[in-house]
């Protein structure tokens, strides 16, 4: 074990609001980077006053999902409707090396933080920006939230009941997603600086990140000219039959089953005791049970409602046959994987209470990930001002009180 | 070996080795975007292929190993060996690239890498510097660590779908791709790359271990969920309507397919509501803000529908989005892939396969303005690199790869 991390002595300014920007912050953080957010007592921002709140008191320092998603974070206020505000800005980006931002495209240069102008006080600043459809083209200004931004990459259309409409997902898939896939690409650029010495202003057009995902279905159009549609839980590209979810006992219980390979589809139908689609040629071969897919589909759910999911996930493993309970919210605290692996953990906010929050989601068998709660607003004005900027005290006194630092 | 040891190419990556000996989309589609943005990856293959050549879409739907769209997707700007692990002398063979690579990526089952002796602590013995990134639906420990699982499994283990996909009573939706192998994915990659770059931090490579699962339940469903669950014993499912605090916020019929409908602020709801001709409807007090709506979603839903059924998607999502209102159309796949948008960004890149032809592909995933990324040479048919790497890079001469073909090990 090592008791330094990957990423020590990067430094990143953080401007990322709401969700995706600050999990980009966040997955830096837990490799060892120090990353502030700058945030403000001015205009709070929305996450800040979701509920549920800490101990039932609703406060912006309180709300447990906020904490969660910007856990990594620090927090240093700054108000940047002052000309005073953004030159302090400026000058903790002089002393940086990323800077992050989800605004919408134009909203930097209006603040005074382009590129160019980052550039100026640092020369060699990777400048991160992710907006909804990039920086430039026929789309910059589009306006989306998390859980629509899949609907301009294809991805929505395929989500749904088979042969029915698309069923929307219900809250922003794309924004962790985006989140953790812009840290790579900051990574890679600071990798190039590394070898070049110079930096960048990275486009990260979320629609185009997010739209690789539907990738498969995108060779189906080029291939075939077919555009995809909803086919619930069946396979993206139908190279497996069975492939679902089927009801088990109790209240809103599922169990998910993906048979891969003919092995697994005997192991399955000895299991279900179903001697005659043994001996159904018809149905030894992937391509047949394709086209029988609902018919299986069928005789599977039957089967799987009688039985207690985990005891049946269980089985069937023990047979080599994919299949895991479809877990509720209310199950992931419980789960016995997600406790081994320490998936959820409790911390003490920087104000004193408890909270139960995600860590490290991957391991790191040499340099385990930094846990830090989710930030107080203003938590690090002390590091940020007086460590890294050195201002006398007198005068972060005055702009405490003149609430540019607020 | 190390980051300081160039070897040819350009691009943010260059001078990273990295070893693919992943099948499907998990690990294959992580190696991608090592390979994107410079890195020489070298895809390890079984004597058979990696299972996505035996996997669809192809051409005119007829199966064939060298066209697979799946398999082609994730695996350009990479060379391909086979090298059959089980072999003594391919295992030989495979672990002499370790010895020679940066990063290793794989997804098989954690005990068929221990039956192969390919466990990190083996691997790590011969290359203290290799950083190996395991990905798998369910991790490298836990109770579920041995069990069997695809994209499917991992996904529904997440809480993701009971949560947020499909109506209530109704079965919990997947999300129409590989979805689960995708957040595996890229996580890898992000704290992958970070391994790789602070190996001299902190001192030396280690095994980085991804479940896909465990990432979606952390980062997606987690993070909004577990707060108040741990606290208050509350939590949520999916409700089947889009967002259930207001309104409208929902995928809705149109003309000529759906529109995620989408006004929850005063301006944006007065800009929908001029769009649509200011209905007299939308004047009643209960609509007057997101909450009222919200209760009143299928009344509302239902007075809409008229308008909707007459426009089109994409004239809804200009005329609203210049109302300051943020509906989308939802976009087919072929609506996204002809999108001017995307075709003024150049967001695609034509590239030549020999038994594809010339295929419009899906670009880089991100600009970089300074060190550019994405395909540009196709997937590489299988062994099609035999020569070249095990000759080249491993110095093997041609007797000796004559030998290892004719005993099965490559």
């Amino acid at each position: 074990m090592s008791n330094k991390l990957p990423l020590q002595g990067i430094r990143v300014i953080n401007f990322g609001w709401v969700w995706a920007g600050p999990v980009v912050g966040q997955t830096l953080g837990f490799l060892g980077a120090e990353v502030l957010k700058i945030e403000s007592r001015a205009r709070v921002d929305m996450t800040r006053n979701l509920p549920p709140f800490a101990e039932g008191i609703a406060n912006p320092d309180r709300s447990l999902s906020n904490h969660a998603c910007w856990a990594g974070n620090g927090s240093v206020t700054i108000d940047l409707k002052h000309a005073e505000g953004r030159a302090l800005a400026l000058r903790l980006i002089a002393e940086s090396d990323v800077v992050i931002e989800n605004f919408g495209p134009g909203v930097m240069e209006r603040l005074g933080f382009g590129y160019e102008a980052l550039r100026a006080v640092r020369e060699d600043i990777v400048l991160f920006s992710m907006p909804a459809a990039g920086l430039y083209g026929p789309l910059e200004h589009v306006r989306t939230y998390g859980l629509s931004l899949t609907s301009l990459t294809g991805l929505d259309s395929l989500v749904g009941y088979k042969d029915g409409p698309p069923i929307p997902v219900e809250n922003a898939y794309s924004d962790p997603f985006a989140g953790i896939f812009g840290a790579f690409a900051i990574l890679t650029a600071l990798r190039n600086r590394r070898r070049t010495g110079q930096g960048q202003h990275i486009d990260f057009s979320q629609q185009e990140a997010v739209m690789q995902m539907v990738g498969p279905a995108y060779m189906d159009y080029l291939f075939n000219g077919r555009s995809g549609t909803p086919r619930g839980n069946e396979h993206p590209t139908a190279t497996m039959a069975p492939h679902g979810v089927f009801p088990c006992r109790g209240d809103d219980r599922w169990i998910a089953i993906a048979v891969a390979s003919d092995a697994e589809w005997m192991a399955l139908i000895e299991i279900m005791d179903r001697p005659d689609w043994a001996c159904d040629p018809a149905l030894v071969t992937t391509a047949g049970r394709l086209r029988a897919i609902g018919e299986i589909h069928d005789a599977i759910a039957a089967w799987t409602c009688d039985f207690e999911v985990r005891a049946l996930a269980e089985r069937l493993q023990r047979a080599g046959v994919a299949a895991t309970p479809v877990l509720r919210v209310a199950d992931l605290l419980d789960d016995p994987h997600y406790r081994a692996r320490g998936t959820f953990i409790e911390v003490t906010h920087p104000l004193g209470f408890r909270e139960t929050i995600y860590g490290p989601y991957v391991k790191m068998s040499r340099s385990p990930a930094a846990v830090r709660p989710g930030p107080a607003m203003g938590q690090d004005n002390d590091h940020a001002f007086l460590e890294i900027l050195k201002l006398p005290a007198d005068e972060y006194q005055r702009l405490k009180d003149s609430r540019v630092i607020y | 070996m190390n980051d300081s040891k160039q070897t040819q190419g350009t691009g943010a990556l260059a001078g990273l080795r990295i070893l693919d000996f992943g099948q499907g989309v998990s690990a294959p589609h992580c190696a991608r975007l090592f390979a994107d943005y410079g890195a020489d990856v070298i895809k390890i293959e079984p004597r058979h292929g990696d299972a996505a050549r035996s996997s669809g879409p192809y051409p005119g739907d007829q199966p064939h190993p060298e066209r697979s769209g799946l398999f082609f997707f994730h695996n350009t700007n990479k060379r391909g060996v086979t090298c059959d692990v089980s072999h003594p002398e391919g295992r030989a063979l495979f672990l002499d690239l370790v010895r020679r690579a940066d990063v290793l990526i794989e997804n098989n089952l954690p005990a068929q890498m221990r039956a192969w002796g390919l466990d990190y602590p083996t691997l790590a013995a011969i290359n203290p510097h290799l950083v190996m990134i395991s990905i798998t639906p369910f991790g490298q420990t836990g109770p579920y660590s041995e069990w069997h699982g695809q994209d499917l499994n991992a996904y529904h283990l997440s809480g993701a779908s009971a949560r947020y996909c499909g109506r209530p009573g109704e079965m919990p939706l997947e999300h129409g791709t590989f979805s689960a192998d995708y957040f595996g994915s890229v996580a890898a990659a992000a704290w992958g790359l970070a391994a790789v770059m602070g190996r001299e931090m902190v001192g030396g490579g280690q095994q980085v271990d991804v479940s896909c699962a465990e990432a979606i339940a952390a980062a997606f469903v987690g993070g909004q969920n577990i707060g108040g669950l741990a606290q208050d014993g509350r939590w949520d499912s999916r409700t089947g309507v889009g967002m259930p605090l207001g309104a409208p916020a929902t995928i809705l019929p149109c003309k000529n397919g759906h529109v995620w409908m989408l006004a929850l602020e005063p301006g944006q709801w007065k800009g929908l509501c001029k769009v649509m001709g200011d209905p007299e409807w939308a004047s009643l007090e209960m609509f007057n803000d997101m909450y009222t709506r919200a209760q009143n979603a299928d009344l509302i839903y239902g007075l809409m529908s008229d308008w909707l059924m007459a426009h089109d998607k994409m004239e809804i999502m200009e005329k609203c989005q210049a109302a300051g209102c943020p509906v989308t159309a939802v976009f087919t796949i072929e609506e996204a892939a002809r999108h001017r948008h995307l075709q003024a960004r150049h967001y695609f890149v034509d590239i030549e396969h020999p038994e594809l032809g010339r295929l419009h592909c899906l670009g880089a995933p991100f600009k970089l303005p300074a060190s550019p990324g994405g395909p540009r040479t196709p997937a590489p048919l299988l062994g099609e690199h035999n020569r070249e790497v095990f000759a080249g890079l491993l110095g093997r001469t041609a007797a000796e790869l004559d030998h290892l073909g004719a005993i099965g090990a490559i």
